[in-house]
């Protein structure tokens, strides 16, 4: 019993992960209709960034947080101005291209400028727990989950009651009423993706506390925020948080009760079944 | 995952901007070929491979080469870089042996990579030498062409598991995890009879896939069925976040041990304090007691190489450099270039090296007992081998909040 409670715990835990990890995916795909294949590339990216600011300029990489995003959204923006916005009205088979490409360069030069080692963010209390009864809580994943239901939070009342994210949602369900409403699309755009690309690199540094960063994590960490996007659905973050959470414990009881190497069998099979019952996602509408 | 990663336009690209030109060998070298991982997932161990060839081809040449027949050749290097990619590596083995015509091979990193190219080397008779794969399974298939310099994957585990008996308190279970690859399967089908034989009781064997980064539920698993000692086969990448993810849930069994991660320094450095007190293994230290015809002995090789390349050697590095030996061996033994006659003088070589005695089973692969080390504060230590204890062990592990 305490077993399965200590990985019930586990698996939301590593949910709260996996939801930050899909956020910006998901915003850039709902608005923009990208598929961006090289979100796992920035979360990488994120990574590195807080590794360097803790290592070399010893900023805890909770409280820089905000400074990791404001790098990130900045990258995301300029990409999205000189780059993307080049794609934006082809079919979806040239932003794949695109962003594949993308996701390849920035692989291999991270790779020149950073080298295949491998780095932790490592703070002293990376690897320090609480104690519940039997359970036992990680203090840096407990720390994670708390930021991804505040980004999730924060982003879905920006997207409800501001006027920038109003704009960004109105952009996404029509394009020509919102211009007709004097929505200018193109700095738009770059602001959702530069969002998007923030997200994924506090996404990053999350992973790096309680992971390990590399040049090569970013593929196999897109393909993961993909299904979720799927199953959590694009409209709302609450979908996202709430396929997140969902993934975690399945890949959990998963591991458990049949074994790791079919967690992977278990999220996709999710996926395919989440595209057959309800395509537009576990929280999206049905119709 | 490799094949979805790099797709065709990404392996397009990067060969265009990554493919070094090919120089023409003079009539008389003598070109070695190899395929290794310089970019991707395991770019960091495939490195050791590039450095090492170079290292020791550079080193046979400034002593005159290889001598035949009473003449003597210079040794040309012509590497490809695989991308950590395994279809890619095959093409380039066939590449090497048919349009560069290179005369005798060396391999690639890792056991999957041995396995497959070996097909290669095979279906052309041209011999290859290999210290990247130790899985079993590359030397099963009675192929003649084969010649592995890494340890036998079946046996990584062995010296640890004679070890354990002469820890006090016993331990009493064991929980075994293994990553789903080549290698690492070999490892556990080779560990796991070791353990009945000790009179273990096996509490946990669980496979996982390569590349996993999620290892919380397997380590709450571990700690509730309380087992004494857990031994990993996996890669690094892996076994980084097992041992940090054991820390933060304190999971502490009396011991762990990993297949790999342990002997490179990379891998401590990442970990830090918390890569104390972890068990590994290897087949070779930089000691002054391995004498070696070109370099003198396996200490000044480690130190010449950290010298020249800027990071310590480990034992992917000594196999490397000790297979191009073993070409050069095998070459002067057979007093040919001849392929099927290098083949035959590689069956039956006996020569010492900075790496250890060279010589092979019949299926081709070395016998090489492993040394047991553990990490002890800033340092690794020998702690057990053939002659027994060689120092106390840390044993057991505290628990992570009293370290």
């Amino acid at each position: 019993m305490d077993l399965l409670a200590q990985i019930l715990v586990n698996g939301v835990l590593q949910g709260g992960l996996y939801a930050v990890m899909a956020l910006g995916l998901a915003l850039v795909w709902g608005v923009l209709n990208i598929v961006n294949l090289a979100h796992g590339a920035f979360i990488m990216l994120g990574g590195y960034a807080s590794w360097y600011l803790y290592t070399y300029l010893h900023i805890d990489p909770f409280l820089g947080l905000p400074l990791t995003a404001v790098v990130m959204f900045a990258l995301g923006y300029g990409i999205q101005r000189g780059l993307l916005n080049l794609v934006i009205r082809a079919p979806m088979f040239n932003t794949l291209l695109i962003t594949f490409g993308l996701e390849v360069v920035l692989t291999y030069l991270a790779q020149l400028v950073f080298s295949a080692d491998f780095r932790t963010i490592n703070p002293p209390y990376a690897g320090s727990s609480l104690a519940l009864g039997p359970l036992v809580l990680p203090v840096a994943r407990m720390a994670a989950f708390a930021v991804a239901i505040i980004l999730t939070v924060g982003m879905w009342l920006f997207l409800l009651h501001t006027r920038l994210g109003r704009a960004i949602r109105a952009t996404a369900q029509n394009l020509v009423a919102a211009r007709l409403y004097g929505v200018e699309p193109r700095h738009l755009y770059a602001m959702t993706f530069g969002l998007g690309i923030a997200l994924a690199g506090m996404a990053g540094t999350l992973y790096g506390t309680v992971s390990q960063i590399n040049p090569y994590i970013g593929a196999s960490l897109t393909a993961k925020s993909f299904a979720i996007s799927i199953i959590g659905g694009l409209e709302n973050p609450l979908g996202v948080l709430v396929g997140g959470l969902f993934l975690g414990i399945v890949e959990s009881l998963t591991t458990l009760y049949i074994g790791q190497t079919y967690a992977d069998v278990a999220s996709f099979g999710i996926l395919v079944l989440v595209l057959i019952v309800r395509p537009g996602g576990l929280l999206g509408r049905t119709t | 995952m490799s094949s979805s990663h790099t797709g065709f336009l990404s392996r397009l690209f990067l060969l265009l901007i990554t493919c070094v030109p090919v120089f023409a060998a003079a009539a008389q070298d003598v070109v070695l070929g190899a395929s290794v991982q310089l970019i991707g997932p395991v770019a960091n161990t495939g490195r050791y491979y590039r450095d090492s060839y170079q290292f020791a081809i550079d080193k046979i040449n400034a002593a005159g080469g290889v001598k035949i027949a009473g003449q003597s050749h210079k040794l040309v290097l012509k590497l490809y870089d695989n991308q950590s990619d395994v279809n890619l590596s095959m093409r380039q083995y066939t590449q090497l042996v048919t349009e560069d015509k290179v005369n005798l091979l060396l391999g690639p990193f890792a056991s999957n990579f041995a396995l497959a190219d070996s097909a290669i080397s095979e279906k052309y008779k041209v011999p290859m030498v290999q210290g990247g794969g130790a899985s079993d399974q590359i030397f099963a298939r009675k192929f003649q062409y084969i010649f592995g310099t890494l340890a036998p994957a079946s046996n990584y585990f062995g010296s640890t598991i004679s070890m354990l008996k002469l820890l006090k308190p016993a331990p009493q279970s064991v929980a075994l995890l293994y990553a789903d690859d080549a290698f690492d399967v070999s490892v556990a089908e080779g560990t796991r009879p070791m353990l009945k034989q000790a009179g273990l009781n096996i509490v946990l064997d669980e496979r996982y896939s390569t590349n996993a980064t999620d290892f919380n539920s397997l380590l709450s698993q571990i700690k509730s069925r309380n087992a004494d000692v857990v031994l990993v086969a996996g890669h690094e990448t892996e076994i980084l976040n097992f041992v940090r993810q054991a820390k933060s849930l304190e999971v502490a069994p009396k011991m762990y041990s990993f297949t790999v991660g342990v002997p490179s320094e990379d891998f401590r450095k990442a970990l830090g304090k918390d890569a104390n007190y972890a068990f590994g293994m290897t087949p070779w230290l930089p000691s002054a007691e391995l004498k070696d015809r070109w370099f003198g002995d396996a200490e000044q090789f480690a130190k010449a190489y950290k010298a020249k390349f800027g990071y310590d050697p480990d034992y992917h590095a000594a196999s490397g450099a000790a297979d191009v030996e073993t070409l050069v061996q095998a070459m002067e033994d057979a007093g040919s270039l001849d392929p099927q006659k290098v083949r035959d003088a590689l069956a039956r070589i006996k020569f010492e090296s900075l790496y250890g005695p060279i010589a092979f089973n019949a299926n081709g692969q070395i016998e090489l007992p492993q040394m047991v080390i553990q990490v002890q504060g800033d340092n690794v230590v020998e702690i057990y081998g053939l002659k027994g204890l060689i120092k106390q062990p840390k044993y057991p592990m505290p628990a992570w909040n009293q370290r």
